[in-house]
Formats: C-alpha cells, structure tokens, sequence
C-alpha cells in the first residue's frame, strides 16, 4: 500500500500540483465547486423524499437534482483524487481521511444502487424506502462534507 | 421520528471529532502576535502544497516551523535545496500561543547572511 502510496506522490501531475500555485488553486476551487453542485442538490432532494414539501412534485425535483448532483459527485471526486496525489501517504494516514471516503464510497454505491433498482426519478420506490434511502445519503454526504472539511485542521 | 436519527447521526458525526486542535496553518489567529528568533539545524523538510513545513533542532528542543507555501519561499528567494537537512537557519515569526506546542510560523528566515523575506508586509 506504502509503495502505490509513493507511485501516486511520484506522478507527474501530483509533482506539479506540489509546486503550483494557480494550479493546485485551481483543482482545489473545483472541488469546492463539486462539492457545492452535490450538496446544494441532494439537501433539498433528500428532505422533500423525508416528507417535506408534499405539494412538489418529487418526480419534476429528481429529474434537476438528480444529474446536477451526479455531475457534482463527478467533478468532486477526480479534483479530490488530484489533491490526494500530492500528499497521498500523509493523507492516507489520517482518520477523517479514511472516514471521508468510505462515506463517499458507501454513498455512492447506495445512490446508483436505489436509482438502478427504482429507476432515475425514483418512481418505482415506496415512500419508507425513500425515506431510509434519504437518511442514509444525506448522512453520507454531509458526514463527508464534515470529514473533508476537518482535513484542514488535522493536518 | 426517522429525520430526528439522521440528525443525531450527524451530531455523533461531529461529536467524534469536537476535539479540533488549532488549525496552524491559516492565519495568525493562533500565534502570540511577538515575534521569537530561534536558530538550529534543519531537521526535515515537508515543503509543497498546500502547506510547507519544517523542524529544526535549537539545543536539545525539536520545534516545527510553518514556512510558506512554494510560490511564497520562492517569491522570498529561496530556491529548491535552500532549505534542507543539515542546514543551519534563524527563523523569525511567532510561536503557537499554545506554548507546550513547539510550532511557530515563520514572517522571516536568514540562512549564513542571507535575509529571505516571506511576510514582507509583518514586523
């Protein structure tokens, strides 16, 4: 694992994102922007599966939530694997590290699994299902938006 | 009765890591705001994004210096081996206000009789 750890660190783009100064500033505002595109879409989407907002249709609200925070998921999780590049075996030793990326694992392994099975805009699911699936996500995302952020004061 | 589990969920969240320590890396929030000068032996470097750092022997004491980040040591006019193992320097900046911690953030170093300036606009 140490060894993989120091290949990532030894790669050229974690090298030059090191020494970068707009660069790294760069990936490191994308993740941010990711993680905004994410959270700012499965809020809102996960409480009105928890009951509120009964008059919205959940559907209509799937159908713009649902990619946004997909796109988000996407752009957070390549620009993080760049940020971990630079310091990987420092980072890979820290426990809201690891915490963080399981929640992000166990997330997103629970979102696609609850759409393949009841479909994009999650009609096919029952309302206690869709509550259980809300809870789980947003302790998933929000857990991971807390370890994330604490990185910065661990280190 | 299930958003009120996911809340607490949350809340143990958070509660597992109350314990924050000081994050010594943004700011000056955390120093004495008085300068110390101290002078040792480069111990080990952990220079790079996003923080860079190193520790230095001053007598038998081990402290961790805070330096800049690479575009601010270069900016100051060190280059890559500068600051190294085996170097001796004088660092000049503030000490953690915590003072079992030995970690300060440097404003300015002197490596022989060369004055790197990394805070130009600090005392």
């Amino acid at each position: 694992m140490s060894e993989i750890l120091s290949l990532v660190e030894a790669s050229a783009l974690a090298q030059y994102l090191k020494t970068a100064r707009w660069g790294y500033a760069a990936v490191n505002g994308l993740h941010v922007f990711g993680i905004a595109m994410l959270v700012g879409s499965i809020l809102p989407l996960n409480l009105r599966l928890l009951g509120l907002w009964p008059s919205v249709d959940h559907k209509a609200l799937a159908k713009v939530l649902v990619p946004v925070a997909a796109a988000g998921l996407a752009l957070a999780i390549l620009t993080g694997l760049c940020l971990i590049s630079v310091r990987a075996s420092e980072y890979a030793a820290l426990t809201v590290v690891i915490v963080k990326l399981s929640l992000v694992a166990i997330g997103t392994i629970a979102a696609i699994t609850f759409h393949v099975r009841t479909g994009f805009l999650l009609d096919g699911a029952a309302p206690g299902q869709r509550r259980l699936h809300a809870i789980l996500s947003l302790t998933c995302w929000l857990g991971a938006l807390t370890c994330g952020r604490l990185i910065a004061f661990m280190m | 009765m299930k958003s009120i589990f996911s809340f607490s969920a949350l809340a143990m969240i958070l509660a597992l890591f109350s314990a924050i320590p000081a994050n010594a890396h943004h700011g000056w929030a955390w120093t004495t705001g008085e300068n110390i000068e101290l002078t040792g032996v480069i111990t080990g470097t952990n220079l790079g994004n996003p923080h860079g750092e190193i520790t230095i022997k001053v007598a038998e004491t081990e402290w961790t210096a805070e330096v800049g980040q690479p575009w601010r040591n270069e900016r100051a006019g060190l280059k890559k081996g500068d600051l190294a193992e085996g170097v001796e320097v004088t660092l000049i900046g503030e000490p953690s206000a915590d003072s079992s911690e030995k970690l300060m953030k440097v404003e300015r170093l002197k490596i022989g009789d060369k004055n790197y300036v990394l805070y130009p606009d600090r005392d």
